[in-house]
């Protein structure tokens, strides 16, 4: 693909709406990492690691 | 290369017909050569103390050394001879088993390495380098910048950006030898060893590090990606081709996983390539950035500091190089306040950051491609992908990292003291090979970052997500995360 059409294709593609399955990935993605994070956040917490 | 689209990609380019040989398992069997060269010490063969090394200066004279004092009659001119002699021809026989055009490596090679390692020497100038009154007294100066003498990967990355901007035919002949990708993978196969003797003495420290390296994996892939992923797709409009690899490069680890989504998601090679062009101009806006950020406001946290920089510098090389300069700036001022913290941890905790985020890379992009190929662009032809690009998207040279970690703290642990007492010798020889290496990829990333060609290309959209994602959200939630686990944990003082 030469250097304009991919210059085009960035500016003036049209959009894409999000898929029912990309909502979720999102939403999924987001939800579990933080979460975890927030679990992990506790666990530090409760029982830290000596050093 | 420059990094553009017209340019092979920057990662492996040259295939060969054996998946043993590629960048990354090049990477592990160089590694290891240089790493188990390094142990035939403990039995009384020196077989790698002709390397150089360099020290602060001010008469250049007196700059380079042989690592070892058993090659001293080499002088330091003569080191430096034989370290270029040896990795090109290890590095030239890599290149031809990847394929490569070997003449034109050679030539090249030859001139990327005097350039990296001159910039090097520049670097280690007293007036660059000294740090501490007792530095500025000993060299009979008054003032320096006061970047340690690992401001010579800060020099090195200038003289790249010089040619790539200023020089541009002349980089693009260089890039047969500009494998930032390759180059880093052999320092991190050897910063393994590196970090197992720096961890032997604290193994509760060390253990501490690894534990809250899982956090890493969390953020980078469940948080930043799925934010990333939002921003590109729902406010700037990009179509899922293009939103996929950029949220990986921009949350994950940069090139090797906006290649490996590429891949997943049946992405055209364009896009990935581009992606990845755009990682390495911001990888060197943060590597000139953020260290001395660190070390102004994270000082006192020293490992906070460490995950930070794993966190926020996308590209292993620029992020594990980054946290090296991190290292040596925080010493420094700590130094500089009575406070002598042991090195290797800071740069160990960078590491550990990145060697985590990496080993989920295949698993990642299998999850990608399978939701991808099932339900968001389902192939005609039944095409779905595979389990086994787990194992083909993982990067290898962490199996290297862990083999020379796992041998080294092995030694140290159950060794005779006698044999073990010669292990830090040894390993601070395979370190001399990771410090050239480091340099090696900071003039080869400054090489590929053509900021004007990149721009022609139309990357300004591309690069809006980026600025907004990794200044407005990834560099911040980074630094949140590092404090909330790092917080309080300081290195061991040098004894």
């Amino acid at each position: 693909m030469s250097q304009p059409d991919i210059r085009d294709e960035l500016n003036r593609s049209p959009v894409e709406p999000l898929l029912p399955v990309e909502k979720k990935l999102i939403g999924w993605s987001f939800g579990i990492g933080v979460v975890l994070l927030v679990a992990l956040i506790a666990i530090n917490q409760l029982f830290p690691l000596a050093w | 290369m420059s990094t553009t689209t017209d340019s092979p990609a920057w990662e492996s380019t040259h295939s060969s017909s054996s998946p043993w040989i590629n960048d990354d398992w090049l990477s592990v069997w160089i590694g290891l050569l240089i790493f188990f060269s390094a142990l035939a010490c403990l039995y009384g063969y020196d077989l790698l103390g002709w390397a150089v090394t360099t020290s602060v200066w001010i008469d250049p004279g007196q700059a380079l050394s042989t690592v070892s004092k058993a090659y001293a009659a080499l002088g330091g001119l003569g080191g430096l001879a034989v370290t270029y002699l040896a990795l090109l021809a290890v590095l030239t026989v890599g290149a031809a088993a990847l394929r490569a055009n070997v003449l034109r490596f050679v030539a090249a090679f030859t001139v990327v390495f005097w350039f990296a390692y001159a910039s090097w020497i520049v670097g280690s100038f007293a007036q660059i380098a000294a740090v501490t009154p007792a530095d500025l007294q000993k060299y009979g100066i008054s003032w320096s910048l006061k970047l340690t003498n690992e401001g010579g990967y800060i020099v090195a990355l200038i003289a790249g950006l010089i040619i790539a901007n200023a020089f541009p035919r002349f980089a693009e002949w260089l890039k047969e030898a500009i494998r930032p990708e390759l180059y880093i993978k052999i320092a991190i196969v050897i910063l393994g060893a590196f970090l197992a003797v720096t961890a032997v003495g604290k193994l509760n420290l060390a253990t501490t590090v690894l534990m809250r390296g899982v956090a890493a994996i969390i953020e980078a892939y469940l948080i930043y990606w799925s934010v990333v992923y939002f921003i590109a797709r729902k406010w700037f409009g990009f179509s899922r081709e293009w939103a996929a690899p950029l949220a990986s490069g921009i949350s994950i680890c940069g090139v090797s996983a906006a290649i490996a989504t590429g891949g997943a998601i049946r992405a055209r090679p364009v896009v990935p390539v581009l992606v990845s062009s755009l990682v390495v101009i911001f990888a060197v806006v943060e590597v000139l950035i953020l260290p001395f950020l660190a070390q102004t406001y994270l000082w006192q946290e020293p490992m906070v500091a460490g995950a930070w920089i794993g966190l926020a510098v996308k590209t292993d090389g620029a992020a594990v190089a980054g946290g090296g300069i991190t290292e040596s700036l925080i010493l420094a001022k700590s130094a500089a306040e009575g406070v002598r913290y042991q090195p290797g941890w800071i740069l160990g905790t960078t590491a550990t950051i990145k060697v985590f985020i990496d080993i989920f890379i295949g698993i990642w992009a299998f999850i990608l491609g399978y939701i991808w190929t099932n339900y968001v662009n389902p192939s005609k032809s039944g095409e779905r992908a595979k389990a086994i690009e787990i194992w083909e998207r993982f990067p290898k040279f962490i199996l290297g990292f862990v083999l020379t970690f796992v041998i080294g703290l092995a030694i140290a642990l159950v060794a005779p003291a006698e044999v073990a007492g010669k292990l830090s010798l040894s390993i601070a020889e395979a370190n001399t090979f990771r410090v050239i290496f480091f340099i090696l990829t900071f003039f080869s990333i400054g090489v590929l970052s053509n900021f004007r060609k990149l721009w022609q290309e139309g990357i300004g959209k591309l690069a809006a997500v980026y600025l907004v994602s990794l200044f407005g959200f990834v560099v911040w939630v980074g630094l949140l995360i590092s404090w909330l686990f790092f917080h309080g944990v300081k290195p061991p003082l040098a004894s």
